[in-house]
């Protein structure tokens, strides 16, 4: 998805020359091309996530088109009040884009793991919150929401999935409606997990990649079922509980700090998010 | 002290007086300091978003008060707006808001941002081929903050001679953590300093206008409370307090004196 990031980005900056890179040297490999098109649009600004953010308000005050890219822990957690006041607040608008989402670097320890970014932006007014769960997500979200004043937040994954389905922005997609009494709602690139688990079994499907603002015209449609939230990250479930009176329960994120190492996979399997065992979770509902 | 910075400091007591809101100690150390921005920099108080003024930014985002008398003073608004400082829907908030009050470039008030947002500013005006300069003003406590120092590093790497950082250094952080020879500091990082009296208007314009050929800063060594005895002596107690009607009447007496 790095890749459909920088490829996005070059043909936009093709035709934009408000577009400037900010990055916290990180990908600064994927965006040599970039540097050497565009040597006054790309700044390697160093490891300062808070300046990278506060540096973003800056550039958008004047009317550019800020992307501040890095790890998203620690531009997310560390630089929050950044986001929340120096973009937000002064509605100096501009792009956060991330790499390392959930559990994206699982051997890196519970340093670099991922969850709360959606959860806690999508509490910032104005703020735009979107997870894509594929290339082709990412590419047409981000083309129409670069420039449109508001602090757009893009959680970029290495493992995308590559289920192809209508896009866009803040539009959730039914997957399908078997008029079961049972809902499963997801988000991102678990989704991939998630219909190869519920494919067969007699219950609906609802995926998001625009966390904020979510499609409640969507979840409303299935307030008389039992929703099931599977997400392997905080935010979608709270964002669908802001809905009243819904039945809704919650599978993915325990209350404790992942303290082991691994691939993905393996992180997703000891928290029940493997196909096998959300399987087993959507079962005892239906 | 000036006519015109006598002046200011009255406004901003009575203003004080009347709310019952203000940081006036670290607002009257700044007070030579933002009218001397104003008097160098280029701007058009009828037309506060002229596509080519300079920016300022105040980080120390508290001294808002000064601010806004300093705004008023150049025209941006009457000065009888500021009546209603800190009041509920009030325009004129104890930190400004920039969407609220012409010519506040940006909202600021949590310590650090300011700063920050200025680099970007400063950045902006170099990928634009404009002659446009930025100064932001930081207080000595506000460099407690990491982020200070980060910024620092940014715009010296990124070559920003079109940015002014302003250093109130009225030594408020005595009882905390104090910085110590901050032009040593600020030098060791690379930028280019000067130390000035901050409560020297002729001696701030003459530094504000001498270019640079990187990051400068301007050192303005100040008194917290710069005007009147009692604020200098008792800061701390003052740091958020308005005078009642007996002690406005001593503090303007103080002021006349010029004791200090």
């Amino acid at each position: 998805m790095r890749k459909q990031f920088r490829d996005t980005v070059m043909d936009l900056a093709e035709r934009d020359n408000k577009i400037i890179m900010v990055l916290g040297d990180i990908s600064v490999y994927f965006f040599n091309e970039f540097k050497k098109k565009y040597p006054d649009r790309f700044y390697n600004m160093g490891i300062c996530e808070n300046t990278l953010v506060s540096v973003a308000a800056g550039l958008s005050s004047q009317g550019l088109y800020p992307f501040v890219h890095t790890i998203a822990p620690f531009v997310t957690e560390r630089s929050l009040e950044q986001i929340k006041l120096d973009m937000c607040y002064n509605n100096f608008g501009g792009n956060i884009v991330t790499c390392g989402a959930s559990f994206d670097y699982a051997w890196d320890g519970a340093t670099h793991h991922c969850y709360t970014d959606l959860a806690i932006l999508r509490l910032l007014p104005g703020m735009e919150v979107i997870q894509p769960g594929s290339r082709k997500e990412m590419d047409i979200l981000m083309r129409s929401c670069y420039n449109n004043g508001k602090t757009t937040y893009f959680r970029l994954s290495d493992y995308p999935h590559d289920i192809d389905m209508p896009v866009e922005f803040g539009k959730g997609v039914v997957f399908k409606d078997c008029g079961a009494s049972v809902t499963v709602m997801t988000a991102g690139p678990i989704f991939g997990n998630v219909l190869a688990a519920c494919k067969d079994l007699n219950v609906n499907l609802a995926y998001f990649h625009t966390i904020k603002p979510i499609d409640k015209e969507l979840i409303s449609k299935f307030r008389e079922t039992r929703i099931l939230v599977v997400h392997d990250a905080f935010g979608l479930y709270e964002a669908i509980c802001e809905i009243p009176n819904l039945s809704v329960s919650y599978h993915g994120m325990p209350d404790e700090f992942c303290d082991f190492y691994g691939t993905v996979h393996d992180i997703r399997r000891k928290l029940g998010l493997d196909e096998v065992s959300i399987r087993d979770v959507v079962k005892k509902l239906i | 002290m000036t006519p015109i910075c006598k002046n200011l400091r009255k406004d901003i007591l009575n203003f004080s007086h009347i709310s019952g809101h203000g940081h006036i100690p670290s607002s009257f150390s700044v007070v030579e300091i933002i009218y001397a921005v104003y008097e160098s920099i280029q701007h058009r108080p009828k037309e506060p978003k002229w596509d080519k003024r300079d920016i300022f930014i105040l980080s120390k985002g508290h001294a808002a008060l000064t601010h806004y008398c300093v705004l008023a003073e150049a025209g941006y608004f009457d000065a009888s707006c500021i009546s209603s400082f800190g009041a509920f829907l009030s325009n004129f908030g104890c930190h400004a808001c920039r969407c609220k009050v012409p010519g506040v470039e940006v909202s600021t008030g949590s310590l650090g941002h300011g700063i920050g947002i200025s680099v970007g500013i400063a950045l902006a005006a170099k990928i634009q081929k404009s002659d446009r300069r930025v100064f932001v003003l930081i207080g000595d406590g506000e460099a407690n903050e990491g982020v200070v120092w980060e910024s620092i590093m940014v715009a010296i790497n990124i070559k920003l001679d079109n940015l002014v950082v302003i250093y109130d250094n009225n030594t408020s952080q005595l009882r905390g953590l104090q910085i110590l020879n901050p032009e040593e500091k600020f030098m060791s990082f690379g930028c280019s300093v000067a130390n000035v009296n901050g409560h020297d208007v002729d001696a701030l314009k003459s530094e504000l206008a001498k270019k640079s050929d990187k990051l400068k800063v301007i050192i303005a060594n100040t008194k917290k409370g710069y005007g009147c005895k009692t604020f200098v002596e008792n800061h701390h107690e003052w740091h958020r307090r308005s005078p009642n009607k007996a002690e406005l009447a001593h503090l303007l007496g103080e002021l006349d004196a010029e004791a200090i």
